[in-house]
């Protein structure tokens, strides 16, 4: 679906896209992910036939950005991170002139509008102006706005951005619904827990460049290569850091008082293994908590924890 | 055709428009300014006093006097309308963080700027139009011919569609409705007021060296400056009395129409390459 080979997009600034690659297949559902400033944007404006390329391989379901930006809007839904409502606008009236917009005619307009109506939830008030709706509201609109010409592939830029946790469930919710009606979806997000609960593949993106590319907990279950025990203790965490040391294949990540989160090789059978040394050793643990490595430890390993 | 009059960008835009305050206020106070200038008109024509104690008053005089009165006033009232209703037409679009969705979607760029110009100039077309009561009433005193009437709201027209296209060619280039309203009004003084200055020296100095030509009007290339000029063409069809000399009205015509093509090429061309503004 979207095929992107040494891509490059560079702003007076600097910051931009270099030398950039990526191969997204129909029916995936890919995060991107990295620092403020690392190319994520530039990637889907230019994906989205916003931006032109300086230069490098674009192609969206096979056709070319620069050369048939036309084709490409067809087949591409965008929603930008900060997308703008016309608050003057009936809902329906708002739905009806993207319909026309894009080039819909009927019967299946009608259809598409009732469609949107439905999936915005909305299909009760559409006389109601978009300006009374809360941005929770706006967003499912805007995302339905952006299904009306049923898109093979979703450009999502920050869609999160201003939910409130509801509304980012029910956003999540629609993503995987979409997903598994065959959209192909490229989504950029700093909500790092929102990307693991819904993607596919996750990929790194630092300095304009792919830096990594993993498969998310969706897609690889609970075979994780480390795993991360949190545990908090009774007294302090030295003795714990003892028993650790001892383990070729251990790590702390993060350490307090009472609280120690470290980084094991191996899967569920080392971390019995290592809660078993812990309470032998007479170590007064109240909570133990092992999981996988999460998708927000892969980014800090990435990145390290200086935001930038 | 058909695409050109289907185009949604057309309704939407009116539809927004007609739901602003604005869309009833100003029809309302751009009649009251016309009908005041018209009463002025009238009653500085047919007052003795006024007109220092001269003969009797025809009623052509009347007619000529409301005419010129209207049309030269809801010219300036136009131009200074004009930016108002095009040079924000595209910035808001930017400043709503709209444009995006109408940048991906299968609109073009010359569809988007169809609809936007389109509706800027009805808008202000509405205002000319309904002032044409106003204007008819100098037909029924006479003194002014039907085709000078068409000929001067036709003038009108051509010069508010070309500060149309200038207006949204400001729009395309900046970001913020401040500024490009700013550039367009900028672009307005240069026409009214600055070409009518470098008019004014131009034939100061011919008239210094040619005493004589005095009366036959200065020539082409010393009213060349005024061509550009959104009143030139309306005086020049008023022909006769102190303007009788200004008779090129067809060069200024097109010299109007040459800014519009010129402002609707750019503009499209920067709509097409306004996703790097967002």
């Amino acid at each position: 679906m979207i095929e992107v080979a040494s891509l490059r997009k560079i702003f007076r600034g600097g910051r931009g896209l270099g030398d950039f690659s990526l191969h997204l297949e129909s029916r995936e559902l890919v995060g991107l992910v990295g620092p403020n400033g690392a190319g994520k944007t530039t990637l889907i404006k230019i994906l989205s036939t916003l931006l032109p390329p300086d230069s490098g391989v674009a192609r969206v379901a096979g056709q070319d950005v620069g050369a048939n930006p036309r084709g490409v809007r067809a087949v591409v839904g965008y929603l930008p991170d900060v997308a703008g409502v016309y608050q003057d606008m009936r809902i329906r009236e708002f739905l009806e002139f993207f319909a026309d917009a894009y080039r819909l005619k009927e019967p299946n307009r009608s259809a598409a509008i009732e469609r949107a109506l439905i999936r915005s939830g909305l299909s009760d008030r559409p006389e109601d102006f978009v300006e009374q709706l809360s941005l929770g509201w706006k967003q499912r609109l805007l995302l339905a706005k952006t299904l009306l010409h049923e898109p093979k592939l979703l450009l999502l830029d920050e869609p999160a951005t201003g939910l409130d946790p509801l509304a980012r469930i029910t956003l999540r919710q629609q993503l995987k619904q979409l997903h598994a009606e065959g959209v192909a979806i490229l989504i950029s997000s700093h909500i790092l827990s929102d990307l693991e609960d819904i993607c596919t593949r996750i990929v790194f993106i630092a300095d304009g460049k792919n830096v990594a590319e993993v498969a998310s907990a969706v897609a690889e279950g609970a075979a994780a290569p480390t795993i991360r025990c949190e545990m908090e203790f009774e007294d302090s965490t030295s003795a714990a850091e003892l028993i650790l040391k001892e383990l070729v294949s251990g790590q702390v990540l993060e350490k307090s008082d009472r609280r120690l989160v470290v980084e094991l090789r191996g899967g569920p059978k080392e971390a019995s293994a290592f809660l078993q040394r812990l309470l032998a050793a007479g170590i007064l643990i109240t909570h133990f908590d092992a999981r996988g490595l999460s998708l927000e430890d892969r980014y800090r390993r990435a990145f390290g924890r200086e935001s930038r | 055709m058909i695409r050109l009059v289907s185009n949604p960008m057309i309704l939407k835009e009116l539809r927004q428009r007609l739901r602003e305050r604005r869309a009833w206020l100003l029809p309302t106070l751009y009649l009251l300014v016309l009908a005041g200038t018209v009463s002025f008109a009238y009653y500085a024509t047919t007052d003795l006093e006024m007109r220092g104690g001269q003969g009797e008053v025809q009623g052509a005089d009347i007619g000529e006097a409301i005419f010129l009165t209207v049309v030269i006033t809801q010219m300036v009232v136009l131009l200074l309308m004009a930016p108002v209703f095009s040079a924000g037409s595209l910035t808001i679009e930017k400043e709503q963080r709209t444009i995006a969705g109408l940048l991906t979607s299968l609109l073009t760029a010359p569809q988007i700027w169809w609809g936007k110009f389109v509706a800027a100039l009805l808008y202000l077309l509405l205002l000319l139009f309904s002032a044409l009561p106003l204007l008819t009433l100098s037909l029924a005193f006479g003194g002014v011919d039907p085709v000078q009437l068409l000929k001067a709201v036709g003038s009108t027209v051509l010069v508010l569609a070309s500060l149309c296209t200038v207006g949204l060619w400001c729009s395309s280039m900046f970001r913020r409705s401040v500024h490009s309203t700013a550039a367009c009004y900028g672009f307005v003084l240069v026409l009214s007021i600055v070409t009518a200055v470098v008019f004014g020296i131009l034939v100061s100095q011919w008239e210094s060296h040619n005493p004589l030509a005095r009366a036959e009007g200065p020539p082409a290339y010393i009213q060349a400056p005024l061509f550009i000029n959104p009143f030139y063409p309306l005086l020049a069809l008023l022909g006769g009395g102190a303007f009788g000399q200004f008779s090129y009205p067809v060069s200024s015509w097109l010299l109007f129409t040459a800014i519009g093509c010129l402002a609707a090429a750019f503009a499209m061309r920067r709509i097409q390459r306004s996703g790097d503004q967002l």
